[in-house]
């Protein structure tokens, strides 16, 4: 056994999007054991949500939870404040809501995959990825007239309806962007530089993300079926949109980025079944009764499972809000799957992981 | 294989010499900008009833209603304040009293003294609400007090 | 959402009885303060018809210790360790500092008396 040395990396480092710490415990070059530390943004915001704002303002607050997957808070706590005032929503409303959260998607997974890149030392393809994904930001904002904050759902439907000259720009810029897919696809997949960085590290088994719960494109990698979209009919009708689960086996970062990258054509499929059918009704249901009881909600947010448990007590503000983030459940197979691997390789592995603390932490 | 691949990406690469480049130039060349951008938050006076509701509405707070002992409101907006979510909007009964255009707020100056002045601003404005509410309590009870007398001086009289 | 109600002596081995890894995903442990009493939630969900989820509820009171339940759900202790920190109740083998600082006041979650 060699001699242990300590290293850390965080909470303010050059590969890190967001404060999170790690200690790594090191023998040479391979990491033995790791330490995480993620609440560095604690923000009380679930203490906010049930003391200063009215239920229905509390979809705007919860998409400031997380900038990239903004749509998805709002999306779920709306649901969950649905089913606490025992209200329908609108199907075009639903059907705007998934158009939205698929766009975010593809911004989303396009931006994890360019940090991967750019971890693993190729700052090329960073550039490409990200000029590539300019166009969903662009579409966001044609949509819900902003390219961070969507604003989108409300407590009982959707506040923008899509107009159609917006619906048909979408659709031609789909069209730009798939031989660009195409072109990323290509050199994720064969690009042997890329390769000697992703292929092997970062490796987490099915055994183990069943262990520990790992949910997202992480556990899809590792060919753990875990997607809320495959699950939920009653809520957003993903299956009548053309949903298909995406899976690998390998479950290093080379299989999660392939999962990423195939993800996004099953996200344009969806986006272009919904421009194609979307159906015709109101876009808000209105009511005055004021939440009661429990209910949960989950949701597929980009980087996996994101659940919302809310308990009303028949007054504006709510009892209680919890937020479950999909990295939080991540963080003990984050912590794991370092271990065996070279320290040379963790910039490149917490990438492929799409870390989100702001939601970890709220 | 290799080889094939490095002589393909170089001669990708001197291309790349004479293509356009693919961000814009700024401020030469205006960003992408929807026709129905959520910006600046507008109000017309001559629409409005005054019923408060938007106030209301706002999530984070930034508009506010001042009563002068007249009963007139005065309207006060904060542009650094409003996260531009339209909840305003869609709370107003009356339609065009008060609306979103597509112009971006300008950014806050430390001359405006946004934050401190704001909140002096908001405190300022529910007292005042405050104060005309109880002036006209006052004035009711008055009233009250000197119909009752009225009331009280007829009956002594039949 | 299926509630099954337990009191805090039996929810540990209640729960090593209902969980299997392969059929069920834990997905995080709640905690509601409701006044007198805290419900302590524990959820899961099932992989194969993933609307049913399960939450073990447990009602304490605020100085009772609970069971962790590490050594069934391995993943479970991010989760204690939140609720240690924002509920300030007290679970097994958990230390307090993981969300906020140590010398930070306990429980911003609870009910202000
Ligand atoms: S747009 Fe939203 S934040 Fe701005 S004033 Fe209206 S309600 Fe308030
Ligand atoms: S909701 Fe409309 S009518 Fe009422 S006070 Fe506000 S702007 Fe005026």
């Amino acid at each position: 056994m060699g001699k242990q040395y300590e290293i850390p990396l965080g909470a303010q480092h050059i590969s890190l999007l967001e404060p999170l710490h790690f200690k790594f415990t090191t023998e040479n070059e391979k990491i033995v054991d790791t330490v995480a530390n993620v609440y560095y943004v604690h923000r009380g915001i679930e203490q906010a949500c049930c003391s200063k704002f009215k239920f229905r303002q509390v979809s705007f607050v919860v998409g400031r939870v997380c900038g990239l997957c903004s749509v998805s808070h709002t999306t779920a706590y709306s649901q969950v404040a649905e089913k606490l005032i025992k209200i329908e929503v609108p199907r075009r409303a639903k059907y705007l809501r998934m158009l939205v959260i698929e766009l975010d998607r593809i911004h989303s997974h396009l931006l994890c995959l360019s940090h991967v890149a750019e971890n693993s030392g190729f700052e090329a393809l960073f550039m490409k990825t990200m000029q590539y994904r300019e166009f969903a930001m662009e579409l966001l904002e044609a949509v819900c007239g902003n390219r961070i904050q969507y604003d989108f759902s409300i407590v009982g439907g959707v506040a923008r309806d899509l107009k159609p000259e917006v619906g048909k720009m979408i659709l031609e810029r789909l069209k730009i962007f798939k031989p660009q897919l195409d072109e990323l696809v290509d050199i994720y997949q064969n690009n042997w530089t890329l390769s000697l960085k992703n292929k092997g590290v970062g490796l987490i088994t099915k055994e183990d993300a069943l262990r520990l719960n790992v949910v997202g494109p992480f556990a899809r990698a590792t060919g753990l079926a875990a997607d809320v979209r495959n699950e939920y009919d009653d809520l957003l009708p993903w299956k009548e949109v053309g949903f298909e689960m995406v899976l690998d086996k390998a479950g290093d970062v080379h299989a999660r980025n392939m999962v990423r990258l195939r993800e996004l054509y099953v996200s344009m499929r969806i986006i272009e079944n919904i421009i194609n059918g979307l159906p015709e009704s109101a876009l808000v249901t209105e009511t005055k009764t004021f939440p009661d009881g429990e209910a949960v909600a989950r949701l597929e947010a980009p980087r996996g499972e994101l659940f919302y448990y809310a308990k009303g007590n028949k007054t504006q503000i709510l009892e209680r809000l919890k937020i479950k983030a999909p990295t939080f459940s991540n963080i003990p197979a984050m912590v794991e799957a370092f271990k065996g691997n070279e320290y040379g390789s963790a910039p490149a592995i917490i990438a492929s992981y799409d870390p989100c603390l702001s939601c970890t932490s709220r | 294989m290799i080889k094939y691949f490095t002589m393909k990406t170089f001669f990708k690469a001197i291309l790349n010499l004479f293509k356009k480049p693919v961000t814009i130039k700024y401020p030469f060349e205006q960003t992408f900008i929807p026709d129905d951008y959520r910006g600046m938050i507008g109000f017309n006076e001559n629409l409005c009833i005054w019923c408060r509701r938007c106030e209301m509405a706002c999530p984070p707070g930034a508009i506010v209603f001042s009563q002068a002992m007249d009963g007139k409101q005065t309207y006060h907006f904060n542009r650094a304040v409003c996260i531009y979510c339209s909840e305003c909007v869609r709370a107003c009964p009356k339609e065009g009293a008060i609306f979103q255009t597509n112009v971006p707020a300008k950014c806050a100056l430390k001359e405006e003294n946004i934050n401190n002045g704001w909140n002096i601003l908001y405190g300022e404005a529910l007292m005042s609400r405050a104060a005309y509410a109880a002036e006209k309590k006052r004035l009711a009870a008055e009233k009250a007090a000197a119909i009752k007398t009225e009331m009280e001086k007829k009956e002594a009289k039949s | 959402m299926n509630r099954i109600e337990t009191s805090i002596d039996k929810v540990k081995d209640d729960i090593r009885n209902f969980y299997k890894p392969d059929l069920y995903h834990f997905v995080v442990i709640n905690a509601v303060d409701l006044g007198e009493k805290i419900e302590v939630q524990w959820f899961f969900c099932e992989y194969a018809n993933p609307s049913n989820i399960i939450a073990f509820c447990v009602q304490i009171n605020p100085d009772e210790e609970i069971p962790s339940i590490r050594d069934i759900v391995e993943s479970s202790w991010v989760a204690e360790a939140e609720l240690v920190d924002l509920m300030n109740i007290k679970i097994q083998n958990t230390a307090k500092g993981f969300v906020l600082e140590p010398d930070f006041e306990s429980g911003p979650l609870r009910k202000k008396k």
